[in-house]
This record gives C-alpha cells, structure tokens and sequence, in this order.
C-alpha cells in the first residue's frame, strides 16, 4: 500500500487516538491533584479542579465518540452484545453528568425494575445516554426523567425533561438535519449522529433499534426515546 | 460505599506507575487495603500462583511480553483463579482485539480508560456480590462433584436473577465437562429460544460437532461467527468442522481471519500452522509456527513441538540447515523433554536426507529408537507417523511397518488415524498387505476387548480383570483398554466390596485415562465412583 492510500479520516482517527491518550493522563493527574487537595485540607482549590475534570471529560467523551463512529463507519467497531443490567447502566450514564446537574440544581428521576437486564453493547448505549442527557441538560427546567421498560421484543429507555421541547423544525426534519453541524451554537449534531448508528447496530433476529424525538412524554417536555430489540 | 466484609485481596497488574497509583488510591476509598502489585505479565503469574486473589485489576497492554489476556488465560487454566475471583480489564482503547481476548477468557468486566472511582466502585462491588456466592460452585468442581455444582447453579439461578446469564454459562460448561451433550444441548437450545446469543450459539455448535453432526455445526459457528465476528472460540470449532469435512482450505481461512483478530494465541497459531501444513500451504506453516513459538514464551503452552514442527516445515522448504538450527534452539530450551527429543531426533533424520546426508540421518534415527526405550508415556501418533515416513525412505519397511502396527494397536478406535495409516502404507505401494495389517491388529484389540467386558457383564470380574490387565501390560496407551479396565475394576468392588490396593490401581489407570484421551467419555462417572468408594 502507497503512502497516496491513506485516507484523511485514518489519519484524523489516530490523531484522536493520540489525543485521546493525552487527554487520559492529564484527567488522571487532575483527579490525583484533587485528591490531593481534600486530604490536605484544601477544598478551595479542589473545588475549582472539579469544572477543569468536567471540561476535560467532556472532551474525552467527544474523542471516545468520534472514534466510535469512524469505526462503525469502517464496519471495525468491536461490539460486544451480551446481556446487561439496565439499571446500572443509567445509573452510570448519569454518575457521568452528575457534577454538572448539580450545578444547575437540576432533579434527576429514575424509573426502572431493579432486575432488569437486556442484550445490547454497554460501552454504546452509555454514551447514546450521556448524550441524551447532555440534550435534556440544554433543554430542561429543573426536572429530568430517565424510564426503561422491556415490552416483549424490545427495550425503551426514554430521556424526558420538562423544558418547552424541541423546537418544530428539529421534530420535522428528524435526524438528518442535525447531522449539520452548526459553529455557533457549539451544536455539533455529533450526539445524534452517534446515537442513531449505534441504535441501527443494535439487531436481533429481523428487527433493529431504533432512535425518536418527541415532545410530551410525563412532564411535557422534550422526550428522547431509544428501542433496542 | 464501601465493600462489604473487606478481607478482599486485590492484585493490581499494570505497566505504567501513574496508573497504579491511580488504581490504588480507588481501591483505598473502596476500603480494599489489602492490594499488591505487578509491573508485567511474568511477575504477576508468579503472584498469581502463590497467592489467592478476590479480585484482579489488569492492564490489557502490559509492555513487552504477555498481555492482559494471555495472564488471565494462563492464570485459569493453571487453576490460579476460580469462579469466585473477579477479573477485571482496564485498557486504554476498545479494540476488536481487546474485546475478542476479554470474550475468550470471560473477563467478568471491562474498563476503558480513563477509568473513573464511581465506575470502578459500581462495577466491583456489583462483581464482588455476584461472586460472592460463585465459592460454593468452585468448591464442588475442586471435589470433582460436577452433579452438585450443576444443582448449586440451579439453585442459584431461582435466588439471584441478576446473576443467571453468568450461572447458565457454568452450567453449560460443567454440563459439556461431564459429557452431559443432552443437557447441554437442550439448556442452550433455550436461550436461543429467545435470542440469538452469541456463546450458546457457539455452545450448540460445540454440541453438534462432539455428536459428529459437522454439517449442522458449520452452519450454526459460520453464523455465530457472523453475528459477532469478536467471537473467536466459535471460529475455533467452525475450523475443526471444516477439518471434519475435509474442507480443509475453508478450515485454514478461518483460523487465518481469527489469528487476524488476535495474534498472541499460541494455541490457535499452532491449530492454524497444522492445518496450513497438512494443505501443503508451507509459508503459512512456517509465519504460524513462528507465532506460536513468539506467544507461548513464558506460558504453559509453551512446547517442544512447535520447534520441531517448524523444523519440520523448513527442512521441506528447502531449508534443511534452518531447520537444524531451529530444532538446536529446541532442544536448549526443553533439555529434559523426552518426548521432544525423539521428535527432535526424528526431524533431524529428515532434515539430513534433504541434505542427502545418509549417514547422518541413520544416525539420527538410531538415536531415535534409542530414545523411544526410554520414554514413559506414549509417543504422539503424528512423531510415529513422521518416523514410519523416515523409516521407509531410509530402505528400513519392516521397522515402519512394526511402528504402525503397536500405533493402531493403541489406537484402535481412532479411525482419523486408521486412515493415515492407510494413506502412508498405500504411498509405500502396499495398499493391499498394509490394508490386511492395519485390520487385523485393529480386530485383535477390539476382541480382547470385548472379550473383558462380557466377562464382566456375566459376573466373572475375576477373569476379566486378568485378561484385561494383561492387555493392559501389552498396549498401555491404548486410552479405551485402560478405560475399560478401570471401569471393571470398579464394578468388581461394586459388587465385592472395596478394596484398598484395587482402589490405588483404578485411580491410576483413570489419571493416564485422562492423560491419553482428555475427553474420555466415562472419565467423570468412573471418577464419582471412586470418590464415593473412598
């Protein structure tokens, strides 16, 4: 193979590979600082670390994506379907938010069966959950509902908040419109972009998950829903 | 959140310093104090075998030398680990090879970095619960009670749901262990009721080929195979189905594409290099071979053969003064292996007739013959094989054809073997006295061995533990003959009642049972008889 053969998203993947790797150690040196810090004593500072590992975390969640999708989109991504606890798996999805929720004080609710478990690739469907709710953190008051129920031949976990919805335009054009990134926003249609492959990669038998927006759902606001067979 | 009853003994295996601590500090606000630490894959299987860990932290990359998977592979099959410990990854990226290695080893979890307290927390002390109760099943498998184990995981399956995926895949291995194909069977065909999983997928297949049923097991691995590609222990049993066949380049693509995925397994390299062998597809042998000795270094699999069979490889290259050095660098790392000595032996006869040196071929069959005196346990039928070959280009028939006939002798119900007996004979222009051969030492043993069982059906214990012990003496690595003879002796005591001196023999002759055949079928109902008879 000629050097002419390397494609330019190869080299963007390693690139975020590398980065990718960076940005690892320097979270880990962050939150050994902090700990650091609360055993001397010092909260103050520990304190102000906590938006800097947030910040960082965030963007390592961005380059984890990113690579994920440009190994779905090679076929290369290595799923791994087996059976997990759902519950969990929420309860981790918002672990990872937990920081900059309490920032805004905003009311997180969970409704699913403790014993709960369905087959689907964990590492994906937590981030298609941070995405959703990172969404809801935008779009929300102060209320945000996380609910999973199995109905026989599919799981659905939907994402509601109490915010005024999505706006007429993005529930028209669907998914397909938001994969226009938009610059000034800081919008970047990555999330939905991301959360629709994986739901597509999800199949069972003849039948494949799939990914909605809605508004209404129990607090009539912005609903995400995602059902994975 | 603190763990429970935190007598947890941790292991931390990982290269990097920084990461170490990290692990550390996580593991101090969990309340675990009790944890060591490895650097590389060698330190941690010597920690691994002094010690009895709760729960394992590994780093997939370890530097040089064996990876996260290979110490965990190592680490269950020397019996360091047990159903009860947890065994946790952590690695910096999900790659396809990761993933297949986690699979393979059943991994209880992994962890991509980096790796966050809350994450590490949830998972362990979920683990460590679920686990918890896995101890008892461990302790009926140690004491060889495989029908409790099977019942413990019943039980447990009815008391903890969260944990029933993991149970079921106990009991499907206990039930493949104890030969239960049936059960086996019928406990995977109910998950797939449901679901296509992967692993019972897999499972089923495994089913269909023990039972010969290859047609249908090539069909369910294929798809297995298909539906998640990071399953290599379906393409495994997809290529021996393939071998079964006699679709052997479709076998040889197979174990290309998985050894693909995941390079460092010796045991799939060396599945691969035999078979690329056997296709006459010889670079391929040789790359494979040269894997399976780069990967098997500091592990169990490690082997003399692998030298031997890439010397092998080379001398049939055209390359017999390569293969003189590599069986040197054989015969240095393994200078107590008997059986690797003879086999050296062998391959350096060949070696010296491509280099036209009779002299030193003679010689090196001579010290052959010499090491066969000596050896203890049975020459392996490809190195008995490989020397009738020699023997009968070197003009000496007589001795080849004496090889081969103990070789069926022992082996009489192996009818692979019978067949390459054949096909050597027949290569060697005696198709029709070899064919003659081949079957009557084969009849001789069956009827010697019919003879002791019906004997023992009509009572006469006495008669046929005689007749069979002689056999015995005669083949003592004929797998179903001390078998047999085993399962009379343990029907006389039924009948007679125990027998100190009887007990140790029966017990001996199951150990070389399961040395000469690993699945013998009767191994673990023969074994329950003895526990129970004390």
């Amino acid at each position: 193979m000629g050097a002419n053969d390397i494609r330019f998203t190869d080299f963007i993947a390693s690139v975020i590979h590398d980065m990718k790797n960076s940005l690892n150690m320097q979270i880990n040196g962050l939150e050994q600082f902090a700990a650091e810090c609360r055993s001397a004593g010092n909260e103050g500072l520990c304190e102000r670390l906590g938006p800097l590992i947030y910040e960082a975390s965030r963007m390592d969640f961005n380059l984890v994506q990113l690579l994920s999708v440009y190994k779905m989109d090679n076929s290369i991504y290595p799923m791994d379907v087996s059976e997990q606890p759902v519950r969990e798996v929420i309860d981790e999805a918002i672990t990872q938010m937990s920081s900059m929720l309490a920032l805004r004080g905003i009311h997180i609710e969970v409704e699913c069966a403790p014993e709960d478990c369905w087959y689907f690739d964990r590492d994906l469907v937590t981030g298609v959950l941070v995405n959703a709710l990172n969404n809801a953190y935008k779009y929300t008051r102060d209320r945000i509902r996380i609910a999973s129920r199995i109905d026989g031949e599919y799981l659905e976990i939907r994402v509601e908040d109490n915010g005024s919805g999505y706006p007429p335009g993005m529930l028209r054009d669907g998914f397909s419109q938001n994969r226009r990134s938009n610059f000034t926003t800081g919008s970047t249609g990555l999330g939905f972009y991301f959360s629709s492959l994986v739901a597509r990669m999800h199949a069972n038998a003849d039948r494949r998950g799939e990914l909605a927006i809605e508004n209404g759902g129990a607090y009539g606001g912005s609903c995400f829903v995602v059902r994975l067979p | 959140m603190t763990i429970p009853s935190l007598s947890a003994k941790t292991l931390i295996i990982e290269d990097f310093e920084g990461m170490r601590s990290v692990l550390k500090g996580i593991c101090k606000t969990l309340g675990i104090t009790d944890v060591e630490f490895a650097t590389n894959g060698a330190g941690a299987m010597a920690m691994l075998s002094k010690n009895r860990y709760d729960i394992v932290i590994c780093d997939y990359d370890l530097g040089p030398g064996p990876d996260g998977q290979q110490v965990l592979e190592e680490a269950k099959s020397r019996n360091y680990v047990g159903y009860g410990c947890v065994w946790v990854i952590v690695t910096a990226e999900k790659t396809i090879a990761m993933v297949a290695s986690a699979v393979e080893t059943k991994a209880d979890d992994y962890l991509i970095k980096p790796v966050s307290a809350a994450t590490l927390e949830s998972r362990l002390l979920k683990l460590i619960l679920k686990k918890r109760s896995f101890g008892e099943i461990e302790t009926a498998v140690n004491e060889h009670d495989y029908q409790k184990a099977i019942g413990l995981c019943d039980r447990l399956m009815q008391s903890k749901p969260s944990a029933a995926a993991d149970l079921m895949r106990i009991k499907a291995d206990l039930l493949l262990a104890t030969n239960d194909l049936e059960g086996a069977q019928a406990l995977f065909q109910s998950i797939l009721a449901k679901r296509s999983v992967p692993w019972a997928k897999t499972g089923l297949g495994k089913v269909y080929f023990l039972r010969q049923d290859y047609e249908r097991a090539k069909h369910l691995l294929s798809e297995a195979l298909d539906e998640s590609p990071v399953n290599l222990e379906a393409a495994d049993w997809l290529a021996k189905a393939h071998e079964a066949l006699e679709e052997a380049d479709q076998a040889q693509a197979v174990l290309q594409r998985a050894t693909a995925v995941y390079p460092k397994s010796p045991v799939r390299q060396k599945a691969l290099a035999d078979t690329a062998y056997r296709n006459g597809d010889l670079d391929v042998a040789q790359s494979a071979y040269e894997s399976a000795i780069k990967s098997s270094e500091n592990s169990m699999h490690k082997s003399a053969s692998n030298f031997a069979d890439l010397a092998k490889v080379l001398a049939e290259k055209d390359d017999p003064r390569e293969a003189l050095a590599v069986l040197e660098r054989g015969r240095q790392e393994f200078p107590d292996d008997a059986q690797a000595a003879v086999q050296t032996a062998v391959v350096k006869a060949m070696a010296c007739r491509k280099m036209g040196d009779r002299h030193g071929a003679e010689a090196a069959m001579r010290e052959a013959g010499e090491l066969i005196d000596g050896l203890s346990g049975a020459l392996s039928p490809g190195v008995t094989i490989d020397m009738a070959k020699t023997l009968f280009a070197l003009g000496r028939g007589d001795e080849a054809c004496s090889l081969l006939k103990t070789l069926v002798m022992e082996n009489h119900e192996n009818a692979a073997l019978i067949d390459k007996v054949n096909s050597l004979l027949d290569s060697q222009h005696m198709r029709d006295a070899g064919k003659e051969m081949v079957e009557k030492s084969r009849q001789e043993v069956v009827d010697i061995n019919n003879k002791g069982v019906l004997l023992a059906r009509n009572g006469k214990f006495a008669e046929a533990i005689a007749l069979l012990r002689k056999a015995v003496q005669r083949l003592p690595n004929n797998a179903v003959m001390v078998g047999n003879l085993c399962g009379v002796l343990i029907g006389s005591m039924k009948k007679d009642g125990k027998d100190e001196e009887i007990v140790m023999e029966a017990k001996m002759l199951l150990a070389r049972v399961s040395e000469l055949s690993p699945r013998h079928p009767k191994y673990h109902e023969y074994m329950n008889a003895l526990v129970q008879l004390g």
